[in-house]
């Protein structure tokens, strides 16, 4: 790198200031890498964009830890473009010469593999988090790819159908709201959904339709569902808490809000403050303070030889994390310690919150 | 729509195009031209959108009868009120032949403004109305830069507008930090929750907006020289019509219009973010192309896209009441715009089709 640098610098090179500048070069690269990594390692998140709440708060946990540890961090957004996100991380590892830490939330499922393939040519740590292929594993790649963390779909999308139901008495019409048809989230939770109803013959699904993840899309649904059903609507599932605000907003301009309960997926500010008036009956979140911190965490730790990856058990590896479920009871003191105040998370816990390993 | 009272200005294509395009046309344009013609042909044509509304109405009626109920026409008119305070502002860009890709940007630029200027949970303004008169303003402020990037950098519009669309949303992403911010500004939500003879006050704005929108089209200078340049530029340019002055005006209309929508829109959802504006600008450009206007500009009206609105939004309430599976709705409302196109567009007197 460095004789490149200044040959583009001094313009005229003469023959020996190029072979010093070349040999310097050569004897740089042939350094050990234990040698280079002796420098502080940057810590790097590569999200899809900032404009979703979610990523945001992804970012102030990935932020929050580079600072508890002292850590450069540098934030990479795709903005939905795959070719961008997998570039952009490439032109890291070249700049840092793969003296790095990678937690990734790859665009698409196919990302994740040239994402890992990279880093670990360039010896980087990476962490990806819900999307990767199902046949690229961890154990594959030691000990460069650490760990792959999701969040079980159909736990949360269960777990919030039950509430549900226990809230409005264990009978009665829902009306369901998925995400975009084809995501993987949106199939799952409403897999969810069905075990639940599955489980719970006196409760009928009125009708499942699909608000491609937008409040927008959800408030002008939700008029036409309360058209078509009317009162029988006793419930609201929504795949997430941004359809679940449209429905809720819907419900408002009907004078309704309150009174029929909608439950969501992602726990953001909007619907943390409809669970405390009552509008929401829960949301469940994966914690993306949690999810952008921990995912730089667990690959550092295992940068800095903290623990050995080859030698951790599968459920390490590729995991399910532990959801928060926001509810009636405990939503005083979530807001207290994540709304009021930034959250506290143990850094050094990096296995807490492991449910157990993934489906395949 | 465009024949009556339009006079003068209004550039009638009919006598350029020869005789022989008829031998052109093939079976398919044919046959509904030659129906068409025992009704009156053109007349015909322009109610064409209308004939479609109806039909769609009656339809979904006898299907499902709550929908003639009260409180779904309520509910109708209210999902309306956004997709026609955006449409109206779009059909008068898309009269004089050119496209604002901005509404998006706009939009959401409008309700980053009137959020952050009212009271909300993420800063201590409270400002109020002065915020939805900011919003209105940034909206036209948009629209302005459009009209002046598009005339005086000689830039078309379809590149114009997208790069205002991009501003607009990477403006707001910053304002906003990502994160949707809540709007606790009572009288503002009041757009949407306050209820006057019935309808939602948004409803009453759209209406506003539309029946401003009747009068600069019909009645107004502006109105008519947008007609005129849609229908050929050159020759309202020679009839001494200040083309670059009515561009620039009718893009800052625009972009007031997509202001108002703005503000309505996070009345109606109670918060903004970034991508509040999603899906707007297929919805709006839908809408007016369903009501009959050309893209090709020239031909069409603030009317008909109010009758595309309509269309776009009681299909979309339909779809739901009849139960169509959300797997195959997109491809009902594809197969929709088709039709309705096809039976609007008179398309035996098209000579090329792009």
């Amino acid at each position: 790198m460095k004789d490149r640098k200044s040959l583009t610098l001094s313009g005229t090179v003469s023959r020996r200031t190029l072979m010093l500048g070349a040999t310097a070069g050569v004897a740089a690269l042939a350094m050990p890498r234990v040698l280079r990594a002796q420098e502080k390692p940057t810590l790097v998140t590569s999200i899809r964009s900032l404009s979703n709440p979610y990523h945001a708060v992804w970012k102030t946990g990935a932020e929050a830890y580079a600072k508890w540890a002292g850590l450069e961090h540098v934030t990479l957004v795709s903005e939905g473009n795959s070719e961008k996100g997998i570039a952009d991380i490439k032109a890291m590892l070249a700049k840092t010469g793969g003296n790095m830490v990678l937690n990734s939330d790859p665009n698409d499922t196919p990302d994740a593999r040239p994402i890992v393939e990279a880093c670990a040519k360039a010896g980087a740590y990476v962490v990806t988090q819900w999307n990767k292929p199902p046949d690229l594993h961890p154990k594959d790649f030691n000990p460069n790819y650490v760990s792959h963390i999701e969040f079980d779909g159909i736990s949360s999308g269960k777990t919030i159908a039950e509430i549900l139901f226990k809230t409005i008495g264990g009978k009665g019409g829902i009306v369901a709201l998925g995400g975009l048809i084809s995501t993987t989230a949106a199939i799952e939770r409403k897999k969810g959904l069905d075990a639940a109803l599955a489980a719970n013959p006196d409760i009928k699904l009125l009708d499942f339709q699909v608000a491609n993840w937008k409040s927008t899309e959800a408030f002008d649904l939700m008029g036409n569902l309360l058209t078509r059903f009317g009162d029988d609507i006793k419930g609201i599932w929504a795949a997430n808490d941004d359809m679940g605000s449209g429905a809720l907003e819907a419900l408002r301009a009907e004078n309704l809000a309150g009174k029929v309960p909608i439950v969501g997926v992602d726990g953001i500010k909007t619907a943390v403050d409809a669970v405390r008036t009552g509008e929401f009956a829960c949301t469940v979140t994966s914690d993306p303070f949690w999810q952008g911190g921990m995912g730089l965490a667990i690959g550092y730790n295992a940068k800095i030889g903290k623990f050995d990856p080859t030698k951790e058990p599968p459920e390490h590896r590729e995991f399910y994390g532990k959801a928060v479920l926001i509810s009636h009871d405990n939503v005083e003191e979530y807001y207290k310690t994540n709304v009021d105040a930034k959250p506290e998370i143990d850094w050094n816990d990096l296995w807490g919150r492991v449910t157990g390993a993934i489906r395949t | 729509m465009t024949q009556t009272g339009s006079g003068f200005l209004t550039i009638n294509t009919e006598p350029l195009k020869s005789v022989s395009d008829i031998e052109r046309t093939t079976l398919m344009t044919l046959i509904p031209a030659r129906i068409a013609g025992l009704f009156g042909g053109r007349r015909w044509r322009s109610l064409a959108p209308l004939a479609v509304l109806i039909v769609l109405c009656v339809l979904i009626a006898i299907a499902n009868p709550n929908f003639i109920e009260l409180r779904n026409l309520v509910r109708l008119a209210n999902s309306a009120a956004v997709p026609l305070t955006l449409a109206m502002g779009l059909t008068f860009i898309i009269l004089m032949g050119s496209i604002d890709l901005s509404v998006e940007g706009t939009l959401s630029v409008a309700a980053m403004v009137v959020v952050l200027l009212a009271a909300n949970d993420s800063n201590g303004n409270d400002y109020g109305w002065w915020g939805v008169l900011a919003a209105v303003i940034a909206g036209t402020a948009m629209g302005f830069v459009s009209g002046l990037v598009q005339t005086m950098l000689r830039i078309p519009s379809f590149m114009a507008t997208l790069g205002m669309w991009f501003i607009g949303l990477g403006l707001s992403v910053y304002m906003l930090g990502g994160s949707a911010i809540r709007l606790n500004d009572a009288t503002i939500r009041d757009l949407a929750l306050t209820r006057f003879l019935g309808l939602p006050l948004a409803v009453w704005v759209a209406t506003g907006a539309f029946l401003l929108a009747t009068v600069i089209q019909y009645h107004t200078r502006l109105g008519r020289h947008i007609l005129a340049i849609g229908g050929d530029e050159d020759v309202a340019k020679l009839s001494g019509v200040n083309v670059v002055r009515v561009r620039i005006t009718a893009f800052a209309l625009a972009g007031f219009f997509f202001g108002i929508a703005g503000v309505l829109a996070a009345a109606q959802l109670g918060q903004s973010h970034a991508v509040i504006g999603d899906g707007r600008l297929f919805a709006a450009v839908t809408a007016v192309v369903v009501g009959g206007t050309a893209l090709t500009g020239g031909e069409g009206g603030v009317v008909n896209t109010l009758i595309g609105v309509l269309i776009v939004t009681v299909l979309a309430n339909g779809m739901i009441l009849l139960g169509i599976s959300p797997y195959i709705q997109q491809t009902v409302q594809g197969l929709m715009i088709i039709a309705a196109v096809a039976l609007s567009l008179d398309r035996v007197r098209l000579r090329i089709v792009k």
